[in-house]
């Protein structure tokens, strides 16, 4: 009997082309769409300019700023007053001006040589890196004023490299070898995120089953409930995890992910199926009608999406946000998932998130078996 | 003759709505017994307790010798029920419908098939069989849905308005297999508020109204107790035969009147005899049949159709 139910009920679900387009083509639109916007962007900062000195100082300077990675210099052919006009009308975020007698005062050194850097206070993420870097200049040369007047005093090049040193060294590890771009974001995130979609097709198809009189017929054969909740939990289960093969499948062949261990990967797909069919069972017999299971689902599926950092790094959310992530079943499948990717994570190094991932799982399971009898009843009366 | 359904005072109550008040009858084995009554009188919720959907919260329900409560699942092995909705899945064929209630039954591999095979030659469906279930017609569909409960050889078929909205066509088809199934010595339970249908197909009946029933028995003994018997009269001289014959209620009906009477064969008599004898022209004279309709007039004194 059990296998009679899940061949039919697969066969429906099949045939229903809308689920395909819920549970595939949805999340692989969202994923070229995001993984193309964010995938692709061009991270470097342009500082527009203008030389007004026209010196070899000035031209070393400006040289100086292109040469730093993530950071082009732009010449503008306009006065600076235009320029200036074009700021506040928010066209452009900033200018730098070097103006005339900039190496004469730089080479002096009795004056201190000025440059003017306009700025669009309202522009923070643009402008801040470039002040960052202005000012990064400028104390290299500091550094270089300090080591011309060392080397007068009398001090050798050891020595005076020797001070020169900074207390302190950053050294920067990198804890990955794996490429991390938008891909290992958008690839799990919206994996995860529509393997709840799930819930939807589980809510309609016991409804369709209810109002249709079918469950109510069911009664009348030797079926048993706990038979006929499992016979509509397998076919969604195998649903599940098909959308999950074919949507890392697509990242792996489409944008070259890198799924890291497939073991690990395959039991957290396997965990989360488990956890997404499992409240959907719960969700199906225990809300009042379609339309309500319909806005539950959206409200879980998109309010966990945004508090568990499927949609952008869990790292960018509020503290206060990030404390309520914790709580969904989300935050535990793409953390797992970006570990394995990313992190070079075995299924050892995930297994708290399996637990919680199943335990969601358990209790969906449960809900729906202690409810059913419920379920039925509103179906035969 | 042997029973193969006994109801005794079964009540049931949805909240605060009494669905069934106290309902009993027996069914003999390998007849057709007709539930007849109106729209909620209490005929679905009966059903659906003898097929162990329902529990009913007073009284007991014995099928086959068998208790229900005792042995449910011996007893929905034996019993085939066609619910009054069409309960098929749209989407399947009706190949596929047949194999899953027959699955569902616990039938099988090769005999399965040959039950398929079966039903679909008697509801005339089986060059249909692969096409979906939602490109049929509402007949075709009903007789897939009374198929869906034959393929486990069940003991007692019952029916439950199984014919609402369908084709004379499909009704005959419906009627036609009912009495196959009949014949082979399947008990039919048949539910109805259609009076007609009871007519044609049962042997015993019980008129249900209000969750109580309020007659039972052979459905012949029944008309001749409880149906009224009238004369059909047409004349333009209806007053003159009036004063000559003993007429005791008269109704307008038609273009004609209907005259009850208790003699119905001595009072057609008497009224051709006065015709003769007075050059009195009829129009139309004729012998009407009891029907339910009268029995449950006169039983309730509302119409079956109200």
């Amino acid at each position: 009997m059990l296998k009679s139910i899940i061949t039919k009920e697969l066969k429906i679900i099949v045939r229903e082309k809308g689920n395909f387009f819920f549970l595939i083509g949805m999340p692989i639109l969202f994923i070229v769409l995001f993984g193309s916007i964010f995938g692709n962007t061009n991270n470097t900062f342009t500082i527009p300019y203008i030389d007004q000195d026209q010196s070899d100082a000035s031209k070393a300077f400006i040289e100086q700023l292109g040469e730093i990675s993530g950071f082009e210099v732009e010449k503008v052919d306009m006065e600076e007053q235009q320029q200036v006009e074009q700021i506040k009308a928010g066209k452009v975020s900033s200018l730098l001006v070097i103006p005339k007698h900039f190496e004469e005062k730089l080479t002096s050194g009795k004056t201190q040589a000025a440059i003017k850097f306009y700025r669009d206070p309202t522009a923070i993420q643009i402008v801040t890196p470039i002040q960052a870097v202005l000012e990064n200049i400028t104390n290299h040369y500091r550094e270089q004023k300090l080591s011309t007047a060392l080397t007068s005093v009398g001090l050798n090049d050891k020595e005076t490299d020797l001070i020169m040193l900074p207390p302190i060294n950053i050294e920067e590890i990198n804890t990955s070898t794996q490429k991390v771009d938008a891909i290992t974001q958008y690839v799990p995130g919206y994996t995860v995120m529509f393997v709840f979609f799930i819930m939807i097709t589980m809510v309609r198809r016991f409804f369709k089953e209810r109002e249709s009189g079918m469950l109510a017929r069911m009664q009348s054969t030797p079926l048993k409930p706990i038979v006929y909740l499992i016979g509509m939990w397998i076919p969604a289960l195998i649903s599940v995890l098909i959308q999950c093969i074919v949507l890392l499948a697509f990242g792996y062949f489409v944008y070259g992910l890198d799924l890291g261990n497939l073991l690990a990967i395959s039991i957290i797909v396997i965990c989360l199926a488990i956890c997404g069919t499992g409240l959907g069972l719960a969700m199906a017999v225990c809300v009042t009608g379609e339309n309500q299971g319909l806005a539950l689902t959206q409200v879980f599926t998109l309010g966990g999406a945004v508090l568990a950092g499927l949609w952008f790094p869990f790292e960018m959310l509020p503290s206060f946000a990030q404390a309520i992530g914790h709580f969904t079943p989300q935050y535990w499948a793409q953390t797992g998932l970006q570990d394995v990717m990313v992190h070079e994570a075995n299924v050892g190094g995930v297994w708290p998130g399996l637990l919680v991932l199943l335990g969601y799982g358990v209790l969906g399971m449960f809900i729906a078996l202690v409810r059913f009898k419920h379920f039925i009843k509103t179906a035969i009366s | 003759m042997e029973m193969v359904l006994d109801i005794l005072h079964l009540k049931k109550k949805f909240g605060k709505k009494t669905a069934l008040e106290d309902i009993s009858f027996s069914v003999k084995a390998g007849t057709c017994f007709g539930l007849l009554g109106p729209n909620g009188a209490g005929k679905s919720t009966t059903m659906k307790i003898l097929t162990g959907i329902v529990e009913a919260d007073n009284g007991s329900v014995n099928v086959l010798g068998m208790n229900t409560k005792e042995n449910q699942l011996t007893i929905k092995q034996k019993i085939g029920y066609v619910p009054q909705s069409i309960t098929l899945y749209e989407d399947l064929t009706a190949f596929d419908n047949l194999v899953f209630f027959g699955q569902m039954f616990g039938v099988k591999g090769k005999s399965l098939n040959e039950r398929i095979n079966q039903v679909l030659k008697q509801t005339g469906l089986l060059d249909r069989s692969k096409d979906k279930v939602k490109e049929y017609s509402g007949g075709m569909k009903r007789r897939i849905n009374i198929a869906a409960a034959l393929l486990h050889n069940p003991k007692i078929l019952i029916l439950d308005e199984p014919t609402v909205g369908i084709d004379p066509q499909s009704r005959n088809h419906i009627f036609d297999m009912i009495r196959t199934l009949k014949e082979e010595g399947v008990t039919i339970i048949y539910s109805t508020h259609y009076m007609e249908e009871v007519e044609v197909l049962c042997d015993d009946i019980a008129i249900i109204d209000n969750g109580r029933i309020i007659t039972q028995g052979n459905l012949k003994e029944l008309l001749e107790i409880h149906g009224n018997k009238a004369i059909y009269i047409e004349s333009n001289q209806i007053e003159k035969l009036r004063t000559l014959v003993n007429i005791s209620k008269i109704t307008s009906k038609d273009e004609g009147w209907l005259i009850e009477s208790q003699e119905p064969m001595a009072l057609l008599q008497e009224l051709l005899k006065a015709s003769t004898e007075h050059n009195i022209e009829l129009l139309a004279l004729e012998m009407v049949r009891p029907t339910l309709e009268s029995v449950f007039l006169s039983l309730t004194g509302t119409s079956l159709r109200d």
